[in-house]
């Protein structure tokens, strides 16, 4: 059932297509101006209310301008290793007459420079995957790189990240929903609100309008961040609103976003098995008993360590190496 | 007062004003292991339950103040930290999920009651799964 109806979805959008690209709305240019622009342009949907979803898109692109009234590059501060910020007092922008209780969803199509543009739905039971997850390896976004670094966790800097996770709608490899996106956007700025999203939808059988932007500064090819917003549509934003900005960024790695080029940085970078730390230091240290590192206290990591493996230790760095625990190559203790 | 609360895998339990999550097996299960006494709740959590006008339920602007021993409060829409030395029973019931926070729960269980001098012992730990959420891990510390 799920499959013949996301069927049915993809022969409308390419019909769609054809009609809306004849009509001069294909992709769109991407603004090049100094300032954070969202990349692509709406011209296709597989809404059931098409109007809805180009007031939604429309409205983005929009606010989403260095004019915007209220997102733009300029007012989110330089990331300092917390995941993501709130946007507009962490309150979405939907309008009520977009708050719809009919399922959809919309990828925008890519931009010249192949990036992704909006992607937005109102998501339901009805759009929430039936299936384990298939391959989205054979998708490329603009800028992607395979690279790999001990301090990020799976090792691997860059995935594909979903901008409307595949809980939500059950989206493989689609190029549209798919972009160059840090394992720290993946796992630390993205997941937990996606998770929230569906799992209030699981539990309550609402629907949510849910739409993302990344945002690219000029021709850059990987994206500066996400921008997330979502409100539930039955109960108004009761159950779920929020409004916020995820950065593409890793802790410890430098970007270079024109191209996707990354390299580890200060103390990271050359970093050895035992840190580069004073190995004469001594203070409090968490042990993660389970994976037999240890952090600093203020490390970003022990946010996602279960209490029962925590351990507080005071004492000498270099006991604790002795002991045959390893520094996290992330805090660098 | 016997503490309940709802966390998550960062130790989360609102965002931006709204609980983080929510499950009807949650909700019966305290509506439950509170029948044979009072509990406690905001008028914000007063919506999770079918009957909030039960016998045994008490809506408070300030539901730990409220609690006395052997009473129940379940805590949404405030840290618990403040109210630990009230509390001679903790029951945890968290998600195994990862949602956004800005509400913790700032109650560590392994650590020393700074006011009794006590510390938290796990009495158990169950898991069962809820409606919407695969794994919900029920832990019931006592001092």
């Amino acid at each position: 059932m799920r499959m013949s109806i996301k069927k049915t979805a993809a022969l409308s959008v390419m019909i769609l297509c054809l009609l809306f690209t004849g009509c001069g709305t294909g992709a769109g240019s991407s603004d090049s101006g100094s300032s954070a622009s969202a990349a692509g342009s709406s011209s296709v949907s597989a809404s059931h209310d098409t109007a809805a979803v180009s007031s939604v898109l429309q409205e983005q692109q929009q606010t989403s301008s260095s004019s915007g009234k209220t997102f733009s590059l300029k007012h989110i501060p330089a990331f300092k290793n917390k995941p993501y910020v709130t946007v507009n007092g962490n309150d979405p922008t939907f309008t009520k007459k977009q708050l719809t209780a009919k399922a959809y969803e919309h990828y925008s199509p890519l931009d010249s420079e192949g990036r992704c543009g909006t992607a937005v739905a109102s998501i339901g039971k009805e759009l929430m995957p039936t299936e384990k997850r298939g391959s989205i390896g054979s998708v490329r976004p603009t800028g992607w790189h395979l690279v790999k670094y001990d301090i990020v966790e799976g090792k691997y800097l860059y995935n594909r990240c979903h901008l409307i996770g595949y809980q939500l709608t059950g989206e493989n490899a689609n190029s549209r929903n798919l972009i160059t996106g840090t394992r720290y956007l993946n796992v630390d700025g993205m997941l937990p609100f996606e998770n929230m999203v569906a799992d209030y939808i699981k539990e309550t059988g609402n629907h949510v309008l849910y739409r993302v932007t990344p945002v690219f500064k000029g021709d850059n090819l990987v994206a500066s961040g996400v921008h997330m917003e979502a409100e539930s549509v039955e109960d108004h934003g009761k159950g779920i609103s929020f409004n916020i900005y995820a950065y593409d960024a890793q802790p410890g790695v430098k970007i270079d976003y024109a191209t996707g080029d990354s390299h580890l940085t200060g103390k990271s970078a050359g970093s050895s098995d035992t840190g580069g730390a004073d190995k004469n230091a001594s203070g409090t240290y968490i042990i993660n008993t389970n994976t037999g590192k240890f952090h600093k206290p203020s490390c970003y990591v022990l946010s996602r360590t279960k209490d029962k493996n925590k351990r507080k230790y005071k004492g000498y760095r270099k006991k604790l190496i002795e002991e045959g625990y390893e520094p996290c190559k992330i805090c660098n203790p | 007062m016997i503490l309940i609360v709802c966390v998550d895998d960062d130790g989360g339990m609102m965002f931006n004003n709204r609980r983080q999550s929510r499950d009807s097996a949650v909700i019966k299960k305290i509506a439950a292991i509170s029948s044979e006494s009072i509990l406690w709740i905001s008028g914000y959590t007063k919506e999770l339950f079918t009957d909030p006008g039960g016998s045994n339920i008490r809506v408070s602007d300030d539901p730990a103040l409220c609690a006395g021993p052997g009473e129940f409060c379940f805590l949404e829409d405030t840290s618990p930290g403040k109210f630990a030395d009230r509390a001679e029973k903790l029951i945890i019931f968290r998600w195994n999920r990862r949602y956004p926070s800005d509400v913790k729960f700032d109650i560590d269980p392994d650590a020393e009651d700074a006011a009794s001098g006590k510390r938290w012992k796990k009495e158990s730990s169950l898991d069962f799964a809820g409606t919407s959420h695969d794994k919900i891990t029920e832990e019931i510390f006592t001092k």
